[in-house]
């Protein structure tokens, strides 16, 4: 595909003034930017478990706030940020994504019914950008993407102040403090410390900025950084800055489902035949999102290597949006069954519920406990606040409690409300156990918010460990682990770590007091060994006689074992 | 013998305790349970004890049946030489053909009054009527004390599994309670309000599950009587027992474990809260 850079399009130099299609264009190289950088931001978790992907997070919300503006003419700075704000909250996905959609929200709220912006009005929309941001989390943690914004901001309007800056003089400032912000979150936070990383959010932010950076300052590319801090492999800026003559042709998204796929081999296939690719995932399940021309050719070569589910084209140019098979509750391995038999008989209090899992067995699981839609989403794939919002409008009940089971998908969760008039009760659980528990302890015959309360608290009773292998190398929580050690995590921090399944949920289980519970359920994994769970259930009877242990099929991927105790 | 104006009867559901069946010389027609061919009559072939450890390692689930109109008949035929007149007390209807059969048995002895009392309960709340019954002055106080009582009779059960409730389909609108995988511990409610069994809560332990009986029996508002039932689980019967006693300091509730019957619809490490009301 034939491209040109961007400097060739905006042919003038060192910018006065940021009018709705020059923003439109630098949101447009954040994108570019990112996209080359995401695996970079993916490799900065913190924790040695195959889980939170912030840079496919960000990635993706990015994707859904660009969306929209496009195809935009508009000469007004508001209604392009308004189009991206809108966009990236519909999008946000992961705790660093919904971050990013209120930098948006704060940066729009801003800048309205202006049509462009002086080096100063940039600078003050960034420093409101950040503080909005910072008041729509509520506890605020320094050390992530939240410094990172706000030294962005404070750096620009400092910049700004010199009479001579210009846009890009801000927008430099901004990408610099950030990288500086960036660099400095492990002193900040000491989990990042310990493991000797910077904060996932917080450079993808900074990555962010510097694409912005790149399409402003067209007239001088040396003094754009190469690549970004901590990055392996120094990317061509051209790259980052490739637009299509075309026009950006069909947005194509779907999900391959197979056995031993390979995700490179995919991703090269796939990004061959274009633009924007991104193709996520493990050996069985491939999320795919790509701009091009052919969408037939996408879908013939990816079913050829799996089955495809949730298939979607969107005609970017004439914003006809063809759904192929858009399947809301999304549920590749539930039972549809089980769903229908629950939608014709709506229960006496009028409430419904909706519940955030992966795993067919847990899905199975849900749906027999009474959820009326089950948003396909964990550990990899954080669903978007817009994937709830589709699941709560999908129900035929106007009052509904949404279960996010995952911590990383409550703040995506806790956009919903505002978004529908349904009126929405959010419950707070960030484990699947405690998903299961706060769903055991829902009443037909109790109104939501006593069911809220009911549920809350049952949640809050229940103990979780989470069973599964570092990815890595590193030192998390005082806790030393080696690549492929099997650890243990209570309630979502990382405590034990070995190499025997049992020794490990022995350790885990006397730290939280086991006398005190009579209950442990065991949700098997995708991929779980016989094996493995005789020597776990064995360790438990042999160290806990006094718990009693059941066995479920969980079917949840990373995670061969997921420990309820109760 | 002396001739006594009247005499109780009632049927081995009712949990009677030994005490009180010799002292009110109250009459126990037992049901059956069957395991595949054997059939036991409730408390005469089987003990309870017997019958929950049959229960525990019988790879087939028992089932139930109500005497036989022939079983009453013969008691109320020995009754009728003995008494002026019988009070009947039942299994209740929505649960049993027990008061059916009764009332059939009773049609066979001409000229004898049997009034059958369909408590609409089980357990104790039907021994409890029982004694009531027993120390009325006559025939007609007796009745129309039972007649009294039966809508202030409750019951809350906490259940160790589904499994045993669900195959007995003995419960009403607690669609809600099935179709899962996890084994859930419902907490149900049966009394006059709804003919049927009313599932109020579900639970993964007892430990959560044991207080939440106490809390919810406050509800009730004042006692005339309370019992504490178990299928098997004497040591959680006195756990409940215990909690209990702050909130009731001037009851002392029986403590008694069910019978077969009932224990084939309520599965083993059953327990219950058996009340009447004020």
């Amino acid at each position: 595909m034939k491209t040109r850079p961007v400097a060739e399009q905006k042919p003038q130099a060192r910018p006065r003034l940021v009018d709705g299609q020059l923003f439109k264009l630098a949101l447009l190289g954040s994108l570019s930017w990112l996209t080359a950088n995401q695996e970079e931001v993916n490799r900065l978790n913190v924790f040695p478990v195959p889980d939170g992907d912030t840079g496919t997070n960000m990635l993706l919300t990015l994707q859904s706030a660009v969306e929209d503006i496009r195809e935009s003419d508009a000469k007004e700075i508001s209604k392009i940020a308004a189009l991206a704000a809108h966009g990236s909250l519909m999008g946000a996905r992961g705790n660093s994504g919904v971050i990013l959609s209120q930098i948006f929200r704060g940066f729009a709220k801003h800048v309205q019914g202006k049509a462009e912006l002086t080096p100063a009005e940039l600078a003050d929309a960034f420093e409101e950008a950040a503080n909005a941001a910072y008041r729509a989390v509520i506890k605020p943690t320094e050390g992530t993407i939240l410094t990172v914004a706000r030294e962005a901001g404070k750096a620009a309007k400092a910049a700004a102040a010199n009479p001579d800056a210009g846009v890009d003089t801000v927008v430099r400032a901004a990408a610099r403090a950030a990288k500086t912000a960036t660099d400095n979150t492990p002193t900040q936070l000491a989990i990042l410390h310990e493991a000797g990383v910077v904060d996932a959010g917080g450079f993808g932010l900074q990555v962010i900025f510097e694409g912005f950076l790149k399409t402003v300052e067209e007239s001088d590319p040396a003094a754009v950084p190469a690549r970004p801090a901590g990055s392996g492999k120094a990317l061509p800026a051209q790259r980052s800055l490739e637009l299509p003559e075309e026009g950006w042709g069909y947005c194509t998204e779907f999900l391959i489902e197979g056995r031993g796929m390979s995700v490179e081999e995919i991703r090269d296939n796939i990004a061959g035949m274009g633009n924007s690719a991104l193709v996520v995932g493990d050996e069985e399940l491939i999320r795919v999102h790509v701009h091009t021309n052919e969408p037939a050719k996408v879908l013939a070569y990816a079913s050829g290597v799996g089955t495809l589910a949730r298939t979607k084209v969107d005609d970017m140019s004439k914003q006809h949006r063809v759904i192929l098979d858009d399947t809301v509750p999304a549920e590749p391995q539930g039972n549809g069954k089980l769903a229908v038999a629950d939608a014709q008989r709506k229960r006496p209090n009028g409430v419904g519920l909706v519940a955030v899992v992966a795993g067919g067995g847990l899905t199975e699981i849900f749906k027999g406990l009474g959820v009326d839609a089950v948003v396909e989403g964990g550990q990899t794939m954080n669903p978007s606040t817009n994937d709830m919002l589709k699941a709560v409008e999908s129900i035929p009940y106007d009052e509904v409690l949404l279960l996010p089971n995952n911590a990383n998908v409550i703040l995506a969760a806790q956009q919903v409300p505002d978004l529908t008039e349904k009126k929405l009760y959010l419950l707070g659980t960030r484990t699947v156990p405690q998903g299961i528990a706060a769903v055991v302890a829902f009443n037909p015959n109790r109104d939501a918010k006593a069911n809220q309360l009911a549920m809350a608290e049952a949640a809050n009773q229940v103990q979780t460990i989470e069973v599964t292998h570092a990815v890595r190398d590193t030192t998390a929580n005082g806790v030393k682990v080696k690549k492929g050690d099997v650890i243990a995590l209570i309630n979502d921090k990382l405590k034990h770590s070995g190499s025997d399944y049992g020794d490990v949920v022995s350790l885990a289980l006397k730290d939280i007091k086991p006398e005190s519970y009579e209950l442990v359920t065991v949700y098997r994994g995708d991929g779980a060994k016989d094996k493995d769970l005789k020597v776990l259930t064995e360790a438990i009877g042999r160290d806990f006689p006094g718990l009693e242990v059941e066995v479920q099929d969980g079917g949840q991927r990373h995670y061969p074992f997921i420990l309820s105790v109760e | 013998m002396p001739k006594t104006s009247f005499r109780v009867v009632t049927d081995s559901t009712a949990d009677l305790p030994p005490a009180w069946r010799e002292k009110y010389d109250i009459e126990v027609v037992p049901l059956k349970v069957l395991f595949g061919n054997e059939s036991f009559r409730d408390g005469v072939d089987l003990t309870n004890d017997e019958f929950f450890r049959k229960l525990a390692s019988s790879s087939q689930l028992p089932t139930t049946s109500a005497p036989s109109p022939g079983d009453f008949a013969g008691v109320y035929e020995k009754l009728s030489r003995e008494c002026e007149g019988v009070v009947s007390i039942h299994l209740g209807s929505n649960l049993s053909a027990t008061c059916e059969s009764a009332r059939l048995g009773a049609q066979s002895v001409e000229g004898f009054p049997v009034h059958v009392i369909d408590s609409g309960s089980a357990t104790m709340t039907i021994a409890f009527l029982c004694r009531t019954a027993a120390e009325a002055e006559d025939l007609e106080a007796a009745v129309k004390a039972c007649e009294e009582r039966v809508p202030k009779l409750g019951i809350l059960a906490l259940l160790d599994t589904m499994r045993y409730i669900q195959m007995g389909g003995r419960i009403g609108r607690v669609q809600y309670l099935l179709g899962s995988m996890l084994d859930v511990k419902p907490l149900l409610k049966l009394d006059h309000a709804q003919p049927e069994i009313q599932a109020l809560d579900r639970m993964r332990t007892r430990a959560r599950a044991i207080p939440g009986m106490v809390e919810r029996l406050k509800q009730e508002g004042p006692l005339e009587h309370l019992a504490v039932m178990h299928g098997s689980a004497p040591e959680d019967a006195e756990k409940l027992r215990a909690l209990l006693a702050p909130g009731h300091p001037e009851m002392e509730p029986e403590v008694g474990q069910i019978g077969a019957v009932l224990g084939t619809h309520t599965g083993p490490r059953a327990l219950g809260l058996v009340y009447v009301k004020k």
